[in-house]
This record gives C-alpha cells, structure tokens and sequence, in this order.
C-alpha cells in the first residue's frame, strides 16, 4: 500500500465506522423508538431514523466511490462489524438515548474537525449530512438531559448506560487522533484533541459527572 | 416518566415569503429546544420557507374570546 492509499484507506475506514453507527442507530430507533414516552418523541424518533440509515448509505456508497468500486451500488443489508456494542445492544428508552446522544456527539466533533480541516474532497460531501444531523443532536441532547434530572431511578439507569456508549466513544476518538495519515493528508486539522472536545460537550447537559472515562 | 411539566406551543409558518404567517399546529414538547424538532418532523406535509414554535403561555392577548370548549372544574361546558 503506497502513501497515498494509506490515507485513503484510513479515510474509507473512518467514514465506514460512522456509517456503521448510523445504520445501527437508525434500526434501534425504529425498534425501541416506536415505544416512546410520548407521541411527539416517537413521531420524531422514526423520522430520525429514516434519516440516520439515508445519511449510512450516503457514506456507504461514497466508502464505494473511495474504493474504486464504479457502476450501480450494492444493497447493504447490514453493518460492516465496526458500530459501538452499546448501541447495538440498545433495548429500551434510556439505552438508546445514552446511545443516540454519546454517538451523535462524537460523531458531530469529528465532523467539526473535518470542516476545520477544509480537504475539498470532504467538505462538499458532508455539509448537508451536518445541517440534517443538528436536529437529532439537538433531540437526543435535551432528552439526555430530561433523563439525567428525572426522579427515582432513572438518573441512575441513564449514567449506566451513557457510561458504556462513553467509554467506546473515548476510544474511538483517541484512535482517530493517532491516524497520522488523517492529519497529514489534511483531512483533519494537525494536533487535533477530540476526546477532549467531547468531555467538554458532556458539560451542557450536565453529564460530566456521570461518566467515568479511562 | 418525565418529571418536567411538558408545555403546548403553538406553530406558525408560512409556505412561500409574501404568504401569511399561519397557524398549523401544535406540539407538547419538554422545552423549546425539543419542541423545534418535533414542529420540524411533525409538520413537514411543506417546505416551509418559514416556522416558528411559540410557547403558548407566552403569547400576550389583546383580546380573548371565551373558549367554546373549556374546562370548567374538570367538566366540559
């Protein structure tokens, strides 16, 4: 593999891990989403799902185009392996709220940092992706922070759960910083420190003190 | 399941600029933040080219009809 294809390789790898959780998130907000606590949540929850699997299989077909692979498109009937266990192991409300806000989080960070970057091969591809993916951020971050100062047990249940989707979160960033060919093919910004961005962003809902990362 | 009081807001928007801000809804929604994207996903039958969510207890009356149906000691009138 020569220099430039390591690059695009790391590139391919990290679209396709987004697209992973995405495709994942879009099925489990339709499987538990249906159960909301109210008709609002839930009507926004399957209309964010339909958008979660279109923006996995924007990424997925350009993950195509990355490859070389020309002509019509594969159906993708599952994940590549790379989505969080957290979010695949998403059963109930409080699970995929931990799971939809922690993962739309980092995944929006890494988002920011390519626009930071500016490589023209990626900000065109991505803008409209952010600006639809702003409303599900927004919806899971103001329901983390309804769960988080809910009363009885569900404060509780909720930082269990937000640990678990934390802890993959961290480690994935942390491996995303160390892709050298990231940052010098200038796709990321150099020096870039995203796990840290996403513990500062777990302040605004007062999430901070729930989780403990390594 | 929730402890915060969930609150109605009120819809406005308008299909094309020039046409009228009208009413097409509500939503009960936890905040103003959540109540933005359920306007959003509820109503999107349009491309609004404008939308607004209003907290209904903050809506200023200058004059207030009696409601047709309203509650009065937990029956209706």
């Amino acid at each position: 593999m020569n220099h430039t294809q390591r690059e695009v390789h790391a590139l391919t790898e990290l679209l396709e891990t987004i697209a992973d959780h995405k495709y994942v998130l879009g099925d489990r907000l339709v499987e538990v989403g249906v159960s909301g606590p109210n008709i609002e949540a839930t009507l926004a929850a399957i209309a964010m799902a339909q958008g979660e699997l279109g923006h996995a299989r924007l990424l997925y077909n350009w993950c195509f185009d990355l490859r070389g692979i020309r002509g019509k498109k594969a159906e993708i009937y599952g994940q590549t392996g790379k989505a969080f266990t957290s979010i695949v192991n998403v059963n109930n409300w409080i699970t995929l709220i931990a799971a939809l806000y922690a993962t739309n989080l980092a995944i929006d960070i890494v988002w920011q940092s390519f626009l930071q970057a500016n490589h023209p091969a990626v900000t065109s591809r991505i803008q409209k992706l952010i600006r639809e993916q702003q409303d599900h951020l927004i919806y899971a971050k103001s329901w983390a922070y309804e769960l988080r100062h809910e009363q009885g047990a569900i404060p509780s249940r909720f930082a269990q759960a937000l640990n678990h989707t934390v802890n993959e979160v961290y480690v994935w960033l942390t491996e995303i910083e160390k892709k050298e060919e990231l940052q010098t093919e200038g796709y990321l910004p150099m020096n870039i420190n995203l796990a840290n961005q996403f513990k500062e962003h777990l302040k605004e809902v007062a999430a901070e003190s729930l989780v403990q990362m390594n | 399941m929730v402890a915060t009081k969930r609150k109605t807001f009120d819809i406005f928007a308008r299909i094309k600029r020039g046409d009228p801000l009208t009413h097409i809804g509500t939503v009960e929604a936890e905040n103003e933040h959540l109540a933005k994207v359920y306007a959003s996903f509820t109503y999107d039958e349009e491309d609004w080219s404008e939308m607004t969510v209003v907290d209904r207890s903050q809506i200023v009356w200058v004059k207030k009809p009696n409601w047709l149906f309203a509650q009065k000691e937990g029956r209706v009138r």
